[in-house]
């Protein structure tokens, strides 16, 4: 069903609202705002959450699997809804992989594990809801079924895989105010989320590329 | 019986690359770490000759002429009439030159001048000569000690024996004076005396063992002042101040007990000067005061890197033969540490110690005639050309025979650049010399300026070289001798890479044989066991990167971490899986083990642990969550505790909020850490199926042993007014007779315990496991079972209760957290045991005790050595003691998770191979031991081999050992571990036979 309905140009249409929403985000920050994310990371942040956060929402609730039994409100509601409970776990993540916990740090934390909520939790949970097969399989990252499950795992992991290997510089001596929490992080997950954005068209076409070959 | 050969070949096999590992990694140590040849023996009258190529001629003259006739006999053949005749040494441990002369060409800042003005002002009007003296790493006082009155820089390993402070043997400055008949006198660091025992004529030792103390150490060197100035039967005075190393220590550069320490020894500089004025004005005698500090500091206050500001030492001289010179005193005037010696020596007239590798600091000798200053040119490059002559045999230049520079190139056939380099330099300089005395002697009038300078100069220039290419042979590496050593080690990691693959596909076919809950092994990784390999290859490559290499902790805490995280990934996922198709797994696994039922299974190894009622397979997910989640809250708090490293160890940590808060806090911190692990030790020792008195006898051992850490805890907090408790030292003595005996006997008595168990048990057993192929091998594997376990805790337990007692107070609370991370982690492993792969299980524990490793505040620094922790229960000075216990210490946390793999080898699955027939227990023997004992070694020897190649590779970087050798123990270390890990092996061997 969902790959008959989502081909690959269609993938990639929406991928390039999401990242054009990024882009958009960023360059209204750096241009319009004034804002660095070097300098003010919190309030660049904020931006890049609140422009993204109705795009990517709005997307993937279009994109449910239960299209008969959910409407695109009751998937937007859920896709509310998880945005926290993401927060919460992409938090719990990065705190555990030493994350700062001082005070100062609690509002940049807040707005990065929204931020990667909204890479990873969220299009998941407006997409899937509470199917428990469809997290496993996400999870598991194994037998993926169709281009929606690409859309959204090949991004999902792009992102957190950036964020870990953008942690790395943090530790060395070079002394650039970039090496602070959250800023390369961040960078790694949104070059990440981008890079996984093309990963997952490349997917989908080789998914199609595989089904055409079986249906000769 | 073939079986049990190839056991026995495996051992062999895994022994031998064991000991070509070692043997690689020695070879590497002698070639980087070269010994140097010295010349033994004491310089004499001898050294005022010109050195022949006869060595017999040199070694003449051995009979012992009394001091004054000693004295007076050097006086006549120095030619140079001794400048002074007092010497007042002023040691101020850990000063950077930098606080004195600032840093470059500029003036240091100007709190800092504030701080000392008598110093600046004698500087400023140049009555004191300062260098910035660079002293050659490892910087920590005794090595300093050894390079500034010898004039030698000693090889690395002299730091091995800075905890064991020893005579010293080599030629040095005081004995020189002792010789002569000098009376001298320390005061200060009681390193001196033991450096050197018999040589003072009055001594005030005091300790740097209170780290804490900035006031009390200087005042009892200053206390002597007064009584020092107003007698006069000493010549050599040492005066060692400890105070500024200790506020460094305590609060890095930064510190505000900084400028008042300052202004002490500024005070104590004016003290000694207005002194020795007066003394000049009244009997006309004439002191030198010297100035030096061992070695420098970080911004943090440590020490023992070669950082320039840990080498950046200073080197004061005031007197009255130092002239006013027309340079600004902040200059950068750049010299060695080990020039010191050489100065002094001429100085005062005796001969320089025979292993100096120093030049005289020409700005000193000044006020000397110009055939003076030339004379002790000439005698330094004596000595300098004898040790040569030591390291480049058939040196011949020296010879008359090679006055013209020419003629030397050519009649002396060159070994090597260096040598005929050295050569021309010295027949120039002699040639120079002695055209200046022919200038000098045969037309008075024109004795030319221009000839002394010439002569000088061409001294200077060999001098500087031969030192240069003395101490560059320090750091010479022979790189055959590398790369033969290097070979061998990547042998042995090839080796042991291929014995671990051998075993682990025969484990693994047995296991897919009988059990195949495992899914087929042809099938692609998991994500974990990707990691698995992932993080070995980003250690070793982080290893190439020397910030990272500084910041260790952190690339194995988030390594780790991001392990576990992916477990706790995988557990979700099948927490996800399992409850639509649990009843479906049942079936299978019913189908394909008729043998044994999998509840049962399951029962036997699993619920030892968990809490949970293993009767519902979901709470086994929960377990595991619950198990992974707290393994990454402990490891978080241990990343949190010390702020290790270099770059960020000014952050604020857990461990210096516990500090502020006082000792009442961190006494209350151990106190709850002992209690909460005597509460897991106990729960894991009554977790065995049996409990016999054995076992009882273990718990109340453990029990008493804890009762004794308790007792020395609330002992210790008066430890601040009597420095040796005689009562604490006692009971942590008593500990550890406890502790041992109760570990030998646990570990000897154990397999003879459990049999009898197993054969009462035998019948409830049967009945429960139903299967009657298998029983006498399942009850004969329970046993087995239950004695490695029950080895296994009682180790874990009193080596977490000895770290209480020996750590710093403050590493109570990470103690108990790597025993909580190694606990749970077990929990999590045997909670279900197909879960994951054997080895990404011991290697998950191998990493969390590397990561803990770094949580207790060790950093591949030498610096964070905790020295203070090596003397508790140690009642008389014991070097082997000592060390052994610094050992413990600073490996508490690998020792721990190797030990822990003990107990871990009894949650194994090992049920498959009672149902099966044809294959034999020593299988099972490997599966449970050799792969939990060989996977640690394979990756340390990965890692160690790949370090060394990186050593090779930047080997001219001098930072590098630093981390090399706390490396470097770690496989020695965990070649005992291997031992320590196979005896139980043993002991089931021995048991089986009988």
């Amino acid at each position: 069903m969902g790959t008959a309905r989502i081909g690959a140009a269609a993938a990639s249409t929406l991928h390039s609202l999401c990242a054009l929403g990024v882009a958009a985000a960023y360059f209204l920050a750096q241009r319009v705002c004034v804002l660095d994310l070097v300098a003010h990371p919190a309030q660049t942040l904020r931006l890049l959450l609140v422009i993204e956060a109705p795009i990517t929402i709005g997307v993937y609730s279009w994109l449910r699997r239960d299209t008969h039994g959910c409407s695109v409100w009751k998937a937007i509601g859920r896709g509310l809804l998880a945005l926290p409970v993401g927060a919460a776990i992409n938090a719990f993540g990065a705190i555990v992989l030493g994350a700062p916990v001082g005070i100062k740090y609690w509002t940049v934390t807040a707005y990065w594990s929204l931020l990667m909520s909204l890479f990873t939790f969220v299009p998941a949970a407006c997409a899937f809801g509470p199917s428990r097969m469809d997290w496993q399989r996400i999870l598991s990252f194994s037998k993926l079924l169709d281009a929606v499950d690409y859309m959204i795992s090949v991004p999902a992991y792009g992102a957190i895989i950036g964020a870990w290997i953008g942690a790395w510089p943090m530790p060395l001596d070079w002394e650039r105010p970039w090496q602070e929490w959250p800023i390369c992080v961040t960078y790694g997950a949104i070059a990440g989320y981008l890079t996984g954005m093309v990963a997952s068209v490349v997917f989908i076409v080789a998914l199609h590329r595989k089904v055409h070959a079986k249906g000769e | 019986m073939s079986s049990s050969l190839t056991c026995t070949r495996l051992t062999i096999w895994a022994f031998a690359a064991v000991l070509l590992q070692i043997a690689g990694l020695s070879l590497f140590l002698i070639g980087f770490f070269p010994v140097k040849p010295t010349l033994p023996g004491f310089s004499g009258p001898e050294s005022y000759r010109m050195p022949t190529s006869d060595p017999v001629s040199d070694a003449e003259e051995v009979e012992e002429l009394p001091p004054d006739r000693l004295r007076s006999l050097y006086r006549e053949v120095s030619k140079i009439p001794p400048v002074y005749d007092r010497l007042i040494l002023m040691v101020i441990d850990g000063l950077p030159a930098e606080f004195v002369l600032g840093r470059g060409n500029k003036p240091p800042t100007k709190n800092m001048m504030e701080a000392m003005p008598y110093t600046h002002s004698l500087l400023s009007s140049g009555k004191a000569a300062a260098y910035h003296a660079k002293a050659a790493p490892p910087t920590v006082t005794m090595p300093r000690l050894k390079a500034m009155v010898s004039g030698a820089i000693g090889g690395f390993l002299d730091v091995a024996f800075n905890f064991n402070t020893q005579a010293m043997l080599e030629d040095n400055l005081l004995e020189q004076f002792y010789r002569i008949g000098w009376k001298l006198v320390i005061h200060g660091d009681e390193t001196w005396i033991k450096l050197f025992p018999r040589l003072f004529h009055r001594q005030d030792g005091v300790s740097s063992f209170y780290v804490k103390d900035t006031v009390e150490v200087d005042f009892n060197v200053s206390r002597h002042l007064e009584a020092e100035f107003a007698s006069t039967d000493w010549n050599f005075l040492i005066l060692h101040y400890l105070g500024l190393d200790h506020v460094g220590h305590i609060g890095g550069r930064q510190s505000i007990l900084m400028a008042p320490k300052l202004k002490e020894m500024d005070d104590v500089i004016k003290r000694i000067h207005m002194n020795s004025i007066l003394d000049q004005e009244n009997s006309d005698s004439h002191t030198l005061l010297v100035v030096v500090s061992d070695h420098g500091m970080t911004d943090g206050g440590n020490h023992g890197g070669s950082s320039y500001e840990e080498t950046d030492s200073l080197a004061l001289f005031i007197g009255h033969g130092v002239e006013e010179s027309n340079y600004s005193p902040y200059d950068h005037n750049e010299a060695f540490q080990v020039d010191i010696a050489p100065t002094l020596a001429l100085l005062f007239g005796v001969p320089i110690p025979k292993n100096n590798i120093g030049v005289l600091l020409t700005k000193l000798f000044d006020s000397l005639t110009d055939d003076q200053r030339l004379r002790s040119l000439e005698l330094n490059s004596w000595q300098l050309l004898r040790l040569l002559k030591a390291h480049l045999p058939g040196l011949h230049c020296g010879e008359s025979s090679c006055y013209s520079c020419e003629k030397g190139l050519e009649t002396n056939v060159p070994t090597s650049e260096a040598k005929q380099r050295l050569c021309y330099l010295f027949s120039k300089a002699i040639s120079a010399h002695n055209s200046w005395q022919f200038r000098q002697h045969s037309d008075f009038i024109s004795a030319d300026i221009n000839y002394f300078q010439v002569a000088a100069e061409s001294y200077n220039d060999f001098l500087r070289n031969a030192s240069e290419w003395l101490s560059h042979r320090a750091t010479d590496k022979p790189v055959n001798v590398l790369m033969s050593a290097i070979i061998m080690m990547l042998v042995s990691s090839v080796l042991l890479m291929g014995i671990v693959f051998c075993l682990f596909r025969r484990v693994h076919f047995a296991q897919v044989g009988c059990c195949s809950q495992l899914e087929d092994p042809y099938k692609i990784l998991h994500l974990d066991e990707v990691f698995v390999f992932i993080v070995i290859f980003l250690h070793v490559l982080s290893l190439g990167a020397s910030s990272l290499v500084e910041e260790e902790q952190y690339t194995w805490h988030f390594l780790t971490s991001t392990l576990y995280l992916i477990f706790l990934s995988r557990t979700i996922e099948s927490l996800l899986k399992r409850p639509n198709s649990v009843t479906l797994q049942n079936k299978d696994d019913k189908t394909v083990l008729p043998h044994s039922s999998p509840t049962d299974a399951r029962n036997n190894s699993g619920h030892k642990f968990t809490k949970f009622r293993p009767s519902k397979i979901n709470n086994h997910g929960t377990c595991r969550l619950f198990s992974v989640v707290v393994v990454l809250i402990c490891g978080r708090l241990l990343r949190g505790w010390h702020q290790g490293g270099v770059n960020w160890i000014y952050l604020p940590d857990i461990s210096k909020l516990l500090v502020h808060a006082g000792t009442s806090t961190i006494k209350v911190c151990q106190i709850l850490s002992l209690f909460a692990i005597i509460i897991l030790g106990s729960h894991a020792i009554f977790k065995l199926k049996s409990t016999t008195n054995f076992v009882y006898g273990v718990w109340s051992s453990l029990l008493l042993s804890a009762f004794l850490v308790m007792l020395h805890t609330m002992e210790n907090h008066i430890y601040d007014l009597e420095p040796m408790n005689l009562s604490t030292t006692s009971i942590a003595q008593v500990f550890y007779v406890v502790a041992s005996t109760s570990a030998v006997l646990t570990f000897l008595a154990s397999p003879w315990i459990f049999p009898v168990y197993s054969m009462e048990k035998q019948m409830v057993y049967q009945v429960r496991s139903n299967s009657c192929s298998t029983k006498q091998r399942d009850s004969f594997l329970l046993s087995i079972r239950e004695t490695t376990y029950l080895i296994g805790t009682t180790y874990t337990a009193f080596w977490c209760l000895l770290q209480l007692l020996i750590q710093q107070p403050i590493n109570a609370i990470p103690i108990l957290l790597i025993y909580l991370q190694i606990l749970f982690s077990i929990i999590y492993f045997s909670a279900d045991r197909s879960f994951h792969r054997q080895w990404v299980e011991v290697a998950a524990i191998y990493f969390l005790g590397l990561a803990g490793h770094f949580g207790l505040g060790n950093t591949n620094s030498l610096a964070t050595i905790d020295v203070a922790g090596a003397f508790i229960g140690i009642s008389s000075h014991s070097a082997v003691l000592s060390g052994i216990l610094m050992f413990v210490i600073t490996y508490a946390s690998p020792s721990l998770s190797y030990l822990s793999m003990v107990m871990y080898i009894d949650m194994k699955d090992i049920t498959f191979i009672s149902s099966t027939h044809e294959y034999e227990w020593s299988i099972f023997l490997e599966k449970m031991i050799a792969l939990p004992c060989l996977l640690p070694l394979l990756f340390n020897s990965l890692v160690l081999t790949s370090f060394t190649i990186i050593l090779l590779l930047m080997r001219n970087h001098l930072f590098v050992w630093s981390v090399f050798s706390p490396n470097s123990l770690n496989v020695y270390h965990c070649c005992g571990c291997l031992c320590l890990l196979c005896f139980p092996g043993k002991a089931g061997d021995k048991y089986h036979a009988h």
